[in-house]
């Protein structure tokens, strides 16, 4: 709305910029006109040796060198003729306002079409012009998980039990049930939220306790970087368990 | 299997832990709520850093600074700071003496283990400048002689808002070397209403004059020792590195946070798990310490601040912008 408002003064303004043309009256004065009453005037003429004289010096030739438009400004005033012509009024009251906005909408909307279409055609992502580049580093898929929603769970913990690498199973494992509760709606998941906020989230007390216990496996296993072995991983997987059957 | 067999704690947290709890009764005697204020400086002592505690005249900053110090056996100075006051007031001077016929060095009031700043934003630019380089390095250099500070050596200082009459701004080079700002606010009604009651009753007094101290000197090294040794997952470093780095990007900010804040926040969030009984940090602790870190250390461009908007909101802002390390 902001925008259209600027858009309706820039074309007031050169409208008005435009035709204001005023025309100032400047009073006549009574015209006097002399009449030579001599008989026989006699008629001056300059000496013409004179005159060749003075032209044959250098300081006397008001002749500059000869100057013809360039295409390029032969160009530039086209293109200013155009582009103030479209501002013009065309029509007087609101509707030739308005018809005039709509001319520039139009216009603009047909420039931005046709530079869209030249970087689609050159394969130009346009987020990437708009958008500041992220300085972080990229970070390895398997620690890495941005989006919880496209993570097969079951396939990655079999796959990391496989290899023996029980640290990241119980991170999946906690994922996996930070998802369900907000599947289920009781916690809101948000990147920048801490597990302890989560804890609050969730208002079944008996819940937010086994919750809680489960985010403390969780934040020594992966924060504190305990080493654990297949059974305390099966001790720490049961329990993933069992909250989630008493969540069901 | 149970848990606490399961995770037994690699270092041994039960002293620091029990300690902690003795700091916070005896000071929640005297000092009604602000337990954020108590719990910050612990870490803060905790972490081996400067702390600096802002707030309005009258809400018990100089009083739970002085408590803290005397929960501590150790040698305690204060210096109040006045616009008159000479760097060689606070650092010491050389003095002649003519039995000996030679200058002694005789050592100003900052030559203690915990050094109370009454009011440090009341002296000029040139006086704050005789507290960079015992802060940073804690040592003093008088004429060529270099006198090393006692350990542990910590500075508590105290300062009414810069807006208040007679005030200077500290330069951010100072600013920079305490480890925590803390933002005392006003109590709640029922904290006023509590204080009230204790002073009216006389109760605080007898308490004060009863305020033992419950650590020693060596204790204060062995504890902060065995903070620095706690666990970092190097993902939660990245975590601090991207909220420092993310102050230098904000146009929020004129100045964002240096090298020195990303280490304080790291350093400070290992004496925040390690009261909180843990050996290891997680990006709770790491978000709990940020505002109290970088209020002091950024700067807001003029027009946020003809806003006015608060530096904790930008912090909070940034925060939410990273992603917590999972």
């Amino acid at each position: 709305m902001r925008y259209i408002f600027y858009l309706v003064l820039l074309t007031l303004s050169v409208n008005l910029a435009l035709g204001s043309d005023v025309k100032k009256v400047i009073p006549k004065a009574p015209l006097i006109v002399k009449i030579d009453t001599a008989k026989n005037p006699s008629v001056r003429s300059f000496d013409k040796e004179i005159l060749h004289k003075y032209s044959e010096q250098r300081e006397f030739n008001y002749e500059g060198p000869a100057t013809g438009t360039s295409w390029w400004a032969y160009f530039w005033d086209r293109f200013w003729d155009w582009f103030i012509h479209l501002f013009t009024v065309r029509g007087l009251g609101i509707l030739g306002i308005i018809w005039n906005i709509l001319w520039v909408l139009i216009l603009l909307s047909g420039v931005a079409a046709i530079v869209y279409f030249i970087l689609k055609a050159s394969g130009v992502d346009l987020q990437d012009i708009f958008k500041r580049k992220s300085n972080a580093a990229t970070v390895p898929y398997s620690e890495f998980f941005e989006d919880i929603n496209n993570i097969d769970f079951d396939t990655e913990i079999e796959n990391a039990v496989a290899k023996h690498n029980y640290r990241f199973a119980v991170r999946l494992l906690y994922l996996k049930c930070l998802k369900q509760l907000s599947d289920g709606g009781m916690i809101a998941w948000e990147i920048d939220k801490t597990n302890t906020q989560y804890i609050y989230e969730i208002k079944d007390q008996e819940q937010r306790t086994a919750f809680s216990s489960l985010t403390r496996q969780f934040e020594y296993v992966w924060y504190g970087e305990f080493l654990i072995d297949n059974q305390v991983y099966l001790t720490i997987a049961g329990s993933f368990r069992n909250f989630n059957q008493q969540k069901a | 299997m149970e848990e606490e067999e399961i995770f037994k704690q690699r270092t041994d947290l039960s002293k620091l832990t029990a300690t902690v709890d003795q700091i916070k009764a005896s000071i929640g005697k005297i000092i009604v709520g602000q337990h954020e204020t108590i719990d910050l400086l612990i870490a803060g002592i905790l972490a081996d850093g400067h702390i600096l505690i802002e707030g309005v005249p009258g809400v018990a900053k100089t009083l739970t600074a002085k408590l803290i110090a005397r929960s501590i056996d150790a040698k305690y100075s204060r210096i109040q700071f006045t616009p008159d006051l000479m760097p060689s007031d606070v650092l010491g001077t050389s003095v002649f003496n003519p039995k000996t016929v030679d200058f002694e060095f005789k050592r100003g009031p900052i030559f203690g283990n915990i050094v109370l700043i009454d009011e440090i934003n009341r002296s000029p630019a040139k006086t704050q400048s005789a507290l960079f380089e015992v802060m940073e390095e804690r040592q003093v250099t008088i004429d060529g002689q270099r006198y090393a500070m006692e350990e542990p050596f910590l500075v508590l200082a105290t300062q009414n808002p810069v807006e208040h009459e007679g005030t200077y701004r500290l330069p951010e080079a100072q600013l920079d070397r305490f480890l925590f700002k803390i933002e005392v606010k006003y109590p709640t009604f029922e904290e006023e209403v509590a204080i009230i009651t204790q002073q009216h009753q006389q109760v605080a007094t007898e308490q004060l004059a009863a305020i033992n101290p419950v650590l020693s000197k060596e204790e204060i090294i062995a504890l902060r020792k065995q903070v620095r040794s706690l666990h970092v997952e190097p993902k939660i470093l990245e975590f601090v590195a991207k909220i420092a780095a993310e102050t230098r990007n904000s146009k929020s900010l004129y100045l964002g946070a240096s090298p020195r804040a990303s280490l304080a926040i790291v350093n400070a969030a290992k004496a925040v798990a390690a009261i909180r009984g843990r050996d290891f940090v997680t990006p709770d602790d790491v978000i709990w310490v940020t505002p109290a870190v970088l209020r002091h250390r950024i700067m807001l461009t003029p027009d946020k601040e003809m806003e006015g908007v608060s530096p904790d909101e930008v912090i909070k802002q940034i925060i939410q912008k990273i992603e917590v390390p999972r």
